[in-house]
């Protein structure tokens, strides 16, 4: 048997690699990824859209009451709050979701109000301080009660829930590629619920109509917003694009257009409750 | 929006150092597996006509860990997400298997054949559960020296 | 190309042999097999999915191996070993190797 000399003498292309580029691998990869999460993301959506209209807000509140209420801290309302409360069930009379909706009000600064499924709203005390008049206040507890009426809360809820679930069974938490679509997804979502947020602005602003006979002071708390040096102009532009809330000045501006269009009234706004002065 | 930016960073880093490592290396490889040629590699257990007498043999290895770069681990990953070959993983796997032989081979100089090569991997990353993706191969066989080249 | 795993080939004579010659790949399966496969998980029985992506590995893994074989021209591999390792989770990882003779 005679030895010759093997496969390091020569001088040939490596069987054992491809030869593509790594780079164009890649981008084709990722764009075909971006695309195919789309897809899912949106035939999601649709379905969990379906889904929330099929629970009616009865089997909302017995699913959802017990997380809601055990939110409930357990004091007696504080005159505050009851005034609060009492200015909701006016509301409630002109835009009603179904269910009776509570409110809490928080210790905290930030102004700010939530929506939570079970029938419960946020308000921090940092909103109230904001408010120079009751109409101003109104808009606020009827945007969020807008957001129980169109269910947002639920479909928040669950695209959150299926986004988390499905980046995780498909993606895996340790191959890095969370690092991708998190991004990606948040732009998603937070487009979503811009169309959400202008939605509730709309509904919000039929049942100040409906209850005062006008508009007048509904954007009362952009107005403070921006003048608090919330809706910053400085803000390079990507930040909007991944912002769950339109920006301040699109908000009043869009507020304003919809007023002209639907043909509201404006008119003299009434001062604040004395118990949330 | 952080996130983006520190995973874009990451995927430069990996991407440019990644290459430099992976070409350089290859350089090495196929530089010294020229050097080393005159040791021929058999998986064979005995040579059936020997040329020259036997002076000694001895049991030799050689063994490598490679680790992945963060750009080959989301390649790799996205690449996972619709199956095929993974082309990111392939240059690596070859590039630990050839050097381990060549560490093989330069712990004895003098041998005139390798007999009976074998090649396994183990799995140090595995049991660390942090993702770390690693290559490791350890390369054994069996040195023959003879009296006269 | 003749392969075996042991030392020649029954019935010829090795004329000459060139040392080591090998094949590797890495190879997954889509997203959807890994999960029917994390769902067959719970009942047991035979992952197909992962069968055929080891067969493929495999198959492609010899066929570079017979490439380089006869890029030296040799007519035979001998002593055929196969290896794994385990660098991305849920993907097959082959490297076969073995001495390529010529054999009369």
């Amino acid at each position: 048997m005679k030895l010759k000399p093997g496969i390091e003498s020569l001088d040939t292309d490596n069987v054992n690699v491809s030869h593509t580029s790594p780079l164009r691998e890649f981008a084709i990869l990722l764009v075909s990824a971006f695309a195919l999460l789309a897809l899912v993301y949106v035939l999601l959506g649709l379905l969990i859209d379906r889904a929330v209209d099929w629970i009616d807000p009865a089997t909302e509140k017995a699913v959802f009451g017990q997380l809601s209420s055990a939110l409930d801290d357990g004091t007696p309302p504080t005159n505050a709050e009851a005034s609060l409360q009492d200015l909701v069930n006016r509301i409630q009379q002109c835009l009603d979701p179904g269910y009776q909706v509570e409110v809490d009000l928080v210790a905290e600064s930030a102004p700010n109000a939530f929506a939570l499924p079970g029938g419960r709203m946020i308000v921090t005390q940092g909103l109230i301080d904001q408010m120079e008049s009751e109409n101003g206040l109104a808009f606020v507890l009827a945007h969020e009660l807008g957001h129980f009426a169109n269910r947002d809360h639920l479909r928040g809820l669950g695209r959150g829930v299926v986004l988390a679930a499905l980046s995780s069974i498909v993606l895996g938490t340790d191959s890095g590629l969370d690092a991708v679509f998190a991004p990606a997804s948040m732009a998603g979502q937070a487009r979503f619920s811009r169309e959400r947020e202008s939605d509730a602005d709309r509904v919000s602003l039929g049942a100040l109509q409906c209850h005062y006979q006008h508009v007048s002071g509904a954007d009362a708390f952009f107005r403070a917003l921006k003048t608090a040096g919330y809706g910053d102009e400085s803000e390079p532009a990507y930040v909007h694009f991944f912002a769950s809330h339109p920006d301040v000045d699109s908000r009043i501006a869009s507020l304003k257009r919809l007023s002209r269009e639907a043909g509201y009234a404006s008119g003299r706004e009434r001062p604040l409750p004395e118990a949330l002065q | 929006m952080s996130q983006l930016a520190i995973f874009v960073v990451l995927l430069a880093l990996g991407y440019g150092f990644g290459r430099m490592a992976e070409s350089r290396h290859y350089r090495s490889i196929v530089e010294r597996e020229q050097r080393h040629a005159r040791i021929s590699t058999l998986t064979l257990r005995t040579l059936e006509s020997e040329p020259a007498t036997v002076r000694r043999t001895q049991l030799v290895s050689g063994n490598v860990v490679i680790s992945v770069d963060y750009f080959k681990r989301v390649a790799a990953g996205l690449r996972g997400f619709f199956g095929g070959n993974v082309q990111a993983y392939e240059s690596l796997v070859d590039r630990a298997r050839r050097e381990a032989v060549l560490r093989l081979k330069e712990s004895c100089p003098g041998a005139a054949h390798i007999l009976n090569l074998r090649v396994e991997t183990s799995s140090i990353y595995k049991g660390r559960g942090n993702g770390i993706g690693s290559v490791e191969v350890l390369a054994y066989g069996t040195a023959v020296y003879f009296d006269v080249e | 190309m003749m392969m075996t795993n042991i030392e020649t080939v029954p019935g010829k004579t090795i004329s000459s042999c060139f040392g080591v010659v090998s094949g590797s790949t890495v190879r997954t399966k889509h997203a959807g097999r890994d999960i029917m496969a994390g769902l067959k998980n719970i009942f047991g029985g035979e992952l197909r999915g992962y069968t055929e992506l080891l067969g493929e590995s495999r198959d492609e893994a010899i066929r570079r191996m017979q490439q380089q074989a006869s890029q030296l021209g040799a007519n035979a591999i001998v002593n055929v070993r196969f290896s794994t390792s385990s660098v991305a989770a849920g993907a097959a990882e082959i490297y076969v190797y073995g001495t390529a003779v010529v054999v009369e």
